[in-house]
């Protein structure tokens, strides 16, 4: 997969995306990241707009609006350009647009031209959008969903409300995926209740959607914050027709209900990991601040299924351990307990990532293993 | 008295509600903040390895994570006794990394927050009927700040050219970081004892690039005058009277053109008329309509200011190392140690030096249980877990928010750009205070609060390209040695600032080296604060009462339906409510119905 992924990047000029059918197209969309994606694209967008308008409704939970600001580093040239292009109406998106909720004496005024409340009902209403979630949904305390409360209502109603209208739900970044770090294990969590869309950590029935009874597609695109371009590419793959609701999803998703083509089952960010070549020879920084590989300072890396390392960040100019920072494993059901300590030897922690995943590592871990040769295995595991 | 709510505050960082009460006059008489998410953040970190801190307290905001990272980093620092040793490379890094995220959260909540309320069609109905001039004015707010998605009339409005501009500049503000912070948001490299990476000459070179690139940006939307022309005569002024003449005379020259001149009702950038200079002539009225003689203006400076100066404070930690000192730091940051000192300045403009030990936090209007005002290294705090006591329509006497109250010697604080030029005696934002004071209006207000993050955007720019090509060597020094048995039975204090104000992390540790408290004292919690136990508002809150809920001081009557100065005073701290609330434990003895905060 990931010789056929690079062989791809190679011939992208030559490429007809139009016409691939979706394996090889989701293979190629992952593989050159969406400014490529959008500007191969551009003449086909521009003059086609047989693409119907797609509407957008983003709704925000218990987040840190890291995944707006992600989304916001994405496109080509920019995020703006990118949904014009893309015929996207980004409808209801609570830290973008002009409106604001405004009540008088308790009941809301204006109209939806400036009053939030009235253009998410409204939006609601008409249906036939898709709807975006960033952030977790507090079930706490009891079940009430107060823990956050928008608008006279519990996050927990609106987005009950939302989901129910959708045609289908992309929870973006680990929160909205999985619970990330509002579910991080303390006595509190129980308390709070914070739950992901569709999945809490790795249980899918302990999700929002199964909470509420609610039966709707779910694409999880986790990662604290997620990748611009496995937001947009998974759009476009969408908008285009080349990802079918929810025929493919079988197929285009994983146990975890990623997209395989971002975060395949037999890929992890160490296979192309900047450092590799460290790990190699078993080569391993002890201290931060130096060029080698980081293992031994928590990198999870062999454990993350993501293409973090081919694709790198903002603008493909870095990422995570180039920079010399342990991979903490962001974008896994788990995080960010099954990667903690960050600074700490895997191998130290015992069962890594939960009861689930733990078998699919430690193959993972395995097959890198073999690849590194005897001699930096016997020094992986200290016997230097 | 009619109740006017804002609910939710949206553009900004996190669920905010403003309630306010406002008479007949269209004045608001009382308001209340409140932040509308409970996360439970801080303990997360308890029993667990410090190092986390770093890394993990970023995600209590993706608008400024860098600031979490670097407060911890502080922190933890002092934990493990290495502040006096930090290389001065890595806290060139450091600084370096913070000045780009504090331009890009600047450049983000300016452009892409703030500015669209510019674009109110409230401004249209106001300025309209002005004739010509009054006409080229609103073309231009909404030419240039109108939003993505934006509709008037049932019209779809073309987002704004400065709008539009801005966006892929915020981007190429975020690459920078990821060159040396790794990604963004949520970087990488903040570590105790220096930084994990360390830029070479290829990085340098491509930072020196992307500030060059964005220095076009603020040359063809932001400011018109040469940007080395406006730091020589404001930031290094010889005194705050110079700053603000240049800026009067600058401004004065383009008014005599537009207004009378060959650019008859010409406001375009073109005509000479940057963002910035638009903004400093037209949305101010003493200097708009009664310094340069323009027909009409926002007045801005009307609104969001404080009618009782002995019950606010201007409150910095201070920010950035200076370089100068070589290695190492005080964590106390005492006044003059970092390039933005810390300080405090009186409702009335009188200069204090900052001591940490002067903060206590209290609940009395929170969702807690009263515990009385402590330090935040001692805070505790019992949290509601009653649905039916979660609510926010009771008045001003009872709990409505889950923000602390954070004060100063039991004084509300507001924190932010315009509290650390102030502090740090920036000569335009200075003699812009004074002067507003001396004419009668409050030194702080809607328009100061965004002239001052402005002007931070140029001294702190001006700044970041001396860190990246004189002082950084690539060759130096980026860590010293840390391992977990030197942060035994230790305690530790991060003093920062992040973009919308000071922001203070606070840990100790058992003698496993585990953490025992970590507790974060964020900006927006000074901000948005409720009322402490003396029934003193907060600072938003303050900021509120007294001031006209519609346009231009309520020029056309009174409309609760569009309270657009609710939406300016609320926006300009640049809330971050994410930030706002955090920590919680559970008590032992109460669980699971009690909450404890730590």
């Amino acid at each position: 997969m990931v010789i056929g992924k690079k062989n791809l990047v190679h011939t992208l000029e030559s490429m007809d995306f139009l016409n691939m059918d979706r394996r090889t197209f989701l293979k190629a969309v992952g593989a050159v990241g969406a400014t490529a994606f959008l500007g191969t694209y551009k003449t086909e967008i521009v003059s086609a707009l047989e693409f119907a308008e797609t509407k957008l409704v983003w709704l925000h939970g218990a987040e840190c609006t890291g995944c707006s600001e992600s989304v916001l580093n994405g496109g080509n040239p920019d995020i703006v350009q990118a949904i014009t292009r893309l015929n996207v109406n980004l409808a209801y998106h609570e830290t973008l647009l002009a409106q604001q909720g405004l009540f008088v004496d308790g009941k809301p005024v204006n109209s939806s031209e400036l009053n939030s409340e009235i253009l998410v009902d409204e939006l609601i209403e008409e249906g036939n959008y898709i709807l975006v979630v960033e952030g977790s949904i507090a079930n706490g305390p009891d079940g009430s969903g107060r823990y956050c409360v928008i608008g006279n209502r519990t996050f927990k109603e609106l987005f009950s409300k939302a989901a129910k209208n959708a045609n289908a739900i992309l929870a973006v970044g680990t929160c909205a995926a999985y619970g990330g770090i509002n579910c991080a294990d303390s006595a509190v969590s129980k308390v709070t209740d914070y739950r992901g869309v569709a999945f809490t950590k790795e249980d899918s029935s302990k999700g929002m959607v199964q909470e509420l009874g609610i039966r709707k597609p779910v694409i999880n695109i986790p990662g604290c914050p997620a990748h611009p371009d496995w937001i947009l590419l998974t759009l476009g793959a969408v908008i285009l027709g080349k990802l079918k609701i929810p025929d493919d999803l079988d197929t285009a998703l994983d146990r975890y209900g990623r997209p395989k083509v971002f975060f395949p089952e037999d890929h992890t960010v160490h296979e192309n990991c900047p450092r590799r070549g460290y790990y190699d020879r078993g080569e391993f920084d002890t201290e931060i601040g130096g060029e080698k590989c980081l293992w031994k300072l928590g990198c999870k890396a062999p454990y993350t299924h993501s293409d973090c390392a081919l694709r790198r960040w903002n603008g493909s100019v870095s990422m995570c351990t180039q920079a010399g920072s342990p991979c903490i494993a962001c974008v896994e059901p788990g995080f960010p307990d099954s990667a903690r300590p960050l600074y700490v030897e895997a191998e130290d922690k015992g069962l890594f990532l939960g009861a689930n995943i733990d078998t699919v590592s430690k193959v993972a871990v395995g097959a890198s293993v073999l690849a590194a040769g005897v001699h930096a295995v016997r020094r992986m595991k200290g016997d230097d | 008295m009619v109740n006017v709510t804002v609910d939710p505050l949206t553009r900004i960082e996190g669920h905010l509600r403003l309630s306010t009460e406002v008479n007949a006059e269209g004045v608001i008489t009382d308001a209340r903040s409140s932040c509308l998410l409970f996360r439970g953040f801080e303990r997360i970190l308890q029993n667990q390895d410090p190092r986390d801190a770093a890394l993990l307290t970023q995600r209590i905001c993706g608008v400024c994570p860098t600031s979490h990272s670097l407060a911890a980093a502080n922190a933890l620092d002092q934990l493990f006794g290495v502040a006096d040793s930090v290389p001065k490379d890595a806290l060139v890094a450091r600084n370096i990394n913070q000045a780009l995220n504090t331009i890009a959260s600047h450049a983000t909540h300016i452009y892409v927050l703030w500015g669209p309320d510019l674009a109110n069609p409230a401004y249209r109905d106001v300025l309209t009927p002005l004739g010509e001039t009054g006409t080229a004015v609103w073309k231009e707010l909404l030419g240039r700040f109108a939003p993505i998605s934006y509709r008037l009339d049932g019209n779809a409005i073309p987002p704004g050219s400065s709008y539009l501009a801005a966006i892929p500049e915020k981007k190429r503000l975020q690459e920078a970081i990821a060159v040396i912070g790794g990604k963004m948001p949520h970087q990488v490299t903040s570590y105790p004892g220096g930084y994990t990476y360390k830029p070479n000459i290829a990085d340098i070179g491509k930072l020196s690039s992307y500030y060059l690139q964005v220095m076009d940006f603020v040359s063809s939307y932001t400011l018109r005058v040469p940007f080395e022309t406006w730091i020589e005569n404001t930031y290094k002024a010889s005194s705050p009277q110079k700053a603000v003449n240049f800026v009067l005379e600058h401004l004065q020259g383009l008014v005599d053109s537009s207004i009378s001149g060959s650019n008859s009702n010409n406001f375009s950038r073109e005509a000479g008329w940057g963002d910035t200079e638009f903004y400093a002539a037209f949305g101010s009225e003493l200097v708009g309509e009664t310094l340069l003689g323009l027909p009409a203006s926002l007045k801005h400076d009307r609104t969001g200011g404080y009618s009782d100066p002995s019950k606010i404070n201007f409150l910095a930690y201070g920010a950035f190392y200076k370089t100068e000192n070589g290695d190492g730091y005080d964590p106390n940051s005492p006044a003059g140690d970092r390039f933005q000192t810390s300080g405090i300045v009186t409702g009335n403009l009188e200069y204090k030096n900052f001591d940490a030990s002067k903060i206590t936090e209290g609940v009395s209007h929170a969702f807690y249980e009263d515990t009385g005002e402590l330090h935040p290294s001692k805070g505790e705090t019992n949290p509601v877990s009653d649905p039916d006591e979660i609510r926010y329509d009771r008045g001003s006497e009872s709990r409505y928010t889950w923000s602390k109250a954070p004060r100063y010697e039991g004084i509300p604080c507001e924190v932010g750009p315009l509290s650390r030029l102030l502090a740090m005696k920036e000569p335009l934002v200075t003699g812009l205070a004074q002067a507003f004071k001396d004419n009668g209006y409050s030194p702080a207000n809607t328009y100061t609060r965004m002239v001052a993050r402005i002007q931070e955007i140029a001294i702190i720019a001006n700044e970041l390209l001396k860190w990246v090509t004189v002082d950084y060597d690539p060759n130096g020094k980026i860590s010293v040695h840390t391992d977990l048995s030197m942060a035994k039975d230790s305690e530790g204090m991060g003093l920062w600032e992040a973009p919308r104000g000071a922001l203070g992390h606070w840990v100790s540790t058992d003698s496993n080296s585990k953490v025992v408290r970590y507790q974060p004292v964020v900006p927006s919690t000074w901000n948005m604060s409720p009322r402490d136990g003396a029934g003193v508002p907060g600072p938003l809150e303050q900021a509120l009462i007294g001031s006209k809920i519609n346009a231009a001081e309520n020029a056309l009557g009174i409309d609760y339906s569009n309270p657009v100065n609710i939406l300016h005073i609320g926006r300009s701290y640049d809330p971050c409510v994410a930030c706002a609330v955090h920590t919680i434990d559970l008590s032992g003895k109460n669980a699971p119905k009690t909450l404890r905060l730590v």
